[in-house]
Order: C-alpha cells, then sequence, then structure tokens
C-alpha cells in the first residue's frame, strides 16, 4: 500500500511539535484521509501505553542504561533541572559583574603612570630633604615613609648621571664619606627616590629635586 | 462497517439516531450524490471526538458533549442543504469541529474570569478500557526485539527527537523512522494474535 506523505508528520503532531499553519493543515488531511486517521489513532494509543506503562514496558533498557553509567557530564548536568542551571548562570554573572565592574569602581585605585617605560602605581614620594641649597655636601637624605615592608632606592645624578645609588628600608639614608668627597662646590646635583614592594615591583617614584653645595668639605 | 465500540459510543448520543438506511440527497453544485447520514456517524463521530480531545484535553468532561453537538450540528446542516459540495465532507466537517472548539474555548475564557474551573477528570468506564488497552500493547511491546523496544524507549518514553535517536543508537534518521513504523505493524499483529 502507498503511504501518505502526511504520514511522516504524525508523531509531530501528537507531540504538538507542528506550528499552527502546519497544525490546521495536517488536521483538515486526516478529517479527509481514513488511513492516516487510523494510523495516527494507533500510534497515539502506542504513546498513551508506553507513557503509562514504560517503567515497566523497558525495564531491561533502564538496566543496560543504569550499567553503562552516566558520564561525570549528565552527573553534573542531571543535579540540577535546566531552570535551575539558567538561575545559577544568572546569578554567577551577576556576582561577576558586581565584583569585577562595579566593585572596583568604588574601591579608590592607586594612579597608574609611566616614567621612562616603567609602569608605576601609588603616589608620588615626598622629599623632605635636601631641596634646594646646601652650605656642605649633605650627609642625610630624607623623606616621607609611604608605609611599612617597602625598599626604596635612592639615586643621585650630576647633569642627568648616576653618580651614587643604593637602596633602603628606612625612610632616609646617610651619604657614605667616601661619596661626599667626590661632590664639587658650586655644582647642582639632583637626587631621587624610588619606592619598591616586596615582589620588586615599582610601586611610587619622587620627582627630581637639584640641591647646589656652596663649600664642600 | 459498525464496530461494537462506535455502536456504543453512537447509542451515547443525545441526537436521535437516524434510521438504517436513511439516505440524504444533498445538492452540490450540478450533480448530486447520495449521503449515508449513518456513515457520517460511523466515519466521522471517532474523527471529530480525537479532534475535540486533542483539544480541550482528554480528560476535559465536556469533550464527548462538545463532539456529539458537533455531529449533531453537521447532521442539521446537511439536511437543511448547506452542504453544497464545495469543499470534501471532510473539510466541512472540520471547519465545523474547529469553530465549535474556538468557540468553547472562547465562552470557557469568559467564564473562567469569573468562577473557578471545574476539576477535569477522566470517565471511569474509559479509563479503565484505556488501561486494558494500554495492557495489552505492553505485553505486545515487551515480546519485541531489543531493537525495536530500544527505539520505542529512546523515541516515545524519553521523548528524544529521530536525530537524537539516530546518534545515540548510531543509525539514520530515516532507520529511526522505519523501526518505528516497522515496530507499529509487528504489534498491530501481535495484539490481533
Amino acid at each position: 500500500m502507498r503511504n501518505c506523505k502526511f504520514e511522516e508528520i504524525i508523531d509531530k503532531y501528537l507531540f504538538s511539535r507542528l506550528t499552527e499553519d502546519e497544525k490546521n493543515t495536517f488536521e483538515e488531511h486526516y478529517f479527509n484521509c481514513p488511513s492516516c486517521f487510523e494510523k495516527m489513532v494507533e500510534r497515539d494509543e502506542l504513546v498513551a501505553a508506553i507513557k503509562y506503562k514504560g517503567q515497566e514496558i523497558f525495564k531491561d533498557e533502564y538496566v543496560a542504561e543504569a550499567a553503562k553509567g552516566e558520564t561525570w557530564w549528565e552527573k553534573v548536568t542531571s543535579f540540577l533541572t535546566p531552570r535551575q542551571w539558567t538561575t545559577v548562570a544568572v546569578s554567577a554573572a551577576l556576582i561577576a559583574v558586581i565584583t569585577f565592574g562595579v566593585l572596583p569602581m568604588l574601591k579608590p585605585t592607586s594612579p597608574q603612570f609611566y616614567i621612562n617605560d616603567e609602569a608605576v602605581r601609588g603616589s608620588k614620594i615626598t622629599l623632605i630633604s635636601p631641596v634646594w641649597e646646601s652650605e656642605t655636601v649633605p650627609s642625610k637624605f630624607e623623606w616621607k615613609k609611604m608605609g611599612e615592608d617597602v625598599d626604596y632606592k635612592i639615586y643621585i645624578y650630576d647633569n642627568g648621571n648616576v653618580v651614587w645609588d643604593d637602596t633602603t628600608k628606612e625612610n632616609f639614608i646617610l651619604l657614605p664619606e667616601k661619596i661626599k668627597k667626590t661632590f664639587l662646590s658650586g655644582e647642582k646635583y639632583s637626587w631621587q627616590v624610588k619606592a619598591f614592594s616586596p615582589e620588586g615591583s615599582l610601586i611610587s617614584v619622587s620627582s627630581r629635586v637639584q640641591f647646589k653645595i656652596h663649600n664642600p668639605e | 462497517m459498525l464496530v461494537a465500540d462506535d455502536c456504543k459510543k453512537l447509542k451515547n448520543l443525545t441526537l436521535p439516531t437516524p434510521p438504517s438506511g436513511y439516505i440524504m440527497m444533498a445538492t452540490m453544485g450540478n450533480s448530486s450524490e447520495k449521503i449515508k447520514l449513518e456513515e457520517i456517524f460511523v466515519k466521522y463521530k471517532s474523527i471529530v471526538s480525537f479532534r475535540v480531545k486533542k483539544s480541550l484535553g482528554a480528560f476535559n468532561p465536556d469533550s464527548d458533549d462538545v463532539a456529539n453537538e458537533i455531529i449533531t450540528n453537521v447532521v442539521e446542516k446537511i439536511k437543511k442543504g448547506e452542504f453544497r459540495g464545495e469543499s470534501s465532507i471532510g473539510t466541512f466537517i472540520y471547519t465545523i469541529t474547529s469553530r465549535r472548539i474556538v468557540d468553547y474555548i472562547r465562552q470557557k475564557s469568559k467564564v473562567l474570569k469569573h468562577v473557578p474551573e471545574p476539576s477535569s477528570y477522566p470517565d471511569p468506564q474509559e479509563q479503565i478500557e484505556d488501561q486494558e488497552r494500554a495492557e495489552m500493547i505492553a505485553i505486545a511491546i515487551k515480546k519485541l526485539k531489543p531493537k525495536y523496544r530500544e527505539v520505542l524507549y529512546l523515541y516515545y518514553y524519553k521523548d528524544l527527537s529521530r536525530e537524537e535517536v539516530a546518534e545515540k543508537l548510531g543509525i539514520s534518521p530515516r532507520r529511526v523512522s522505519e523501526r518505528v513504523n516497522y515496530s507499529q505493524k509487528l504489534l498491530k499483529k501481535l495484539i490481533k494474535t
């Protein structure tokens, strides 16, 4: 017997998977096609029986499926319903937006700037002394303390060239005698302090301040 | 031919059953065709009922009344000569059925604004018949070969699509349809024997 082309969509009709137009067309069709109607009733009875008695009918299939075991992904996904998973995903997205998007905007952040291609975060260091002219070569270079566990590196320049540098954890440093002797009268020098975190990243840089020596020892 | 089940359902109809052999003459354009009202009862009562139950819900207590009302309406319209053969008789009945279903849903929606809907319940008699039928089908399915049972299991019980079943079993979607159709034929044979 030749099959009717509409037979293919019987299941879709029974499971309400047709569009409104397709549904209307098929309904009109089975009012005119006894063969399709007969097959649809048989199929409907079969589906109803399977839905009603499925657990009992497919006992073997259940066992076989359980023996195969679920994959870890199936176990994870079956832990919650799709609706619950959606809620979890939306909540996680919201938390992420608040944590990484909103909170950093509320928290005051250290300024970021670049000096000689070096990325610097944090505020500038304020230098205390010497800051302008000095009668003698200064022994002590002092600046404002930035916090605990900060490494400071001091540089002394002569015409832009580093003539001496050293590192300390204090907010001052004493100039060694042998270095003091190299300073010349009437010459202008400049100094600068850089602060580093314990991990070694540059966190702050002072401005370069000039000082002039009138009468070196 | 009238089957026992149809006869039983026909007795429940509220309209007077037409006498056996009653022939209605309906004019259809230039030609005339004899329409047996008995045939309309037998052939279309089950189709109308199916369509009504699909739209209103299988356990809707009003389904049978609505279906009977539609058949009565169809007969009256034919008697009045309203069926003029511009379409097939099937399409004529389909149109009346669809309109009545839309009216029912519209009425129900209005009523629901004021009173709660009565709880739906299945006809106990019908439920027993359905259960017996389901039992017979279940026994027959158990007798099928595993390759047919697994297709029915995945397709109808687990509600997977044809493509998903095909992927799971490593066969083509067309093969899935063939197995479902063949299972149906086998079940028909098994239930008859």
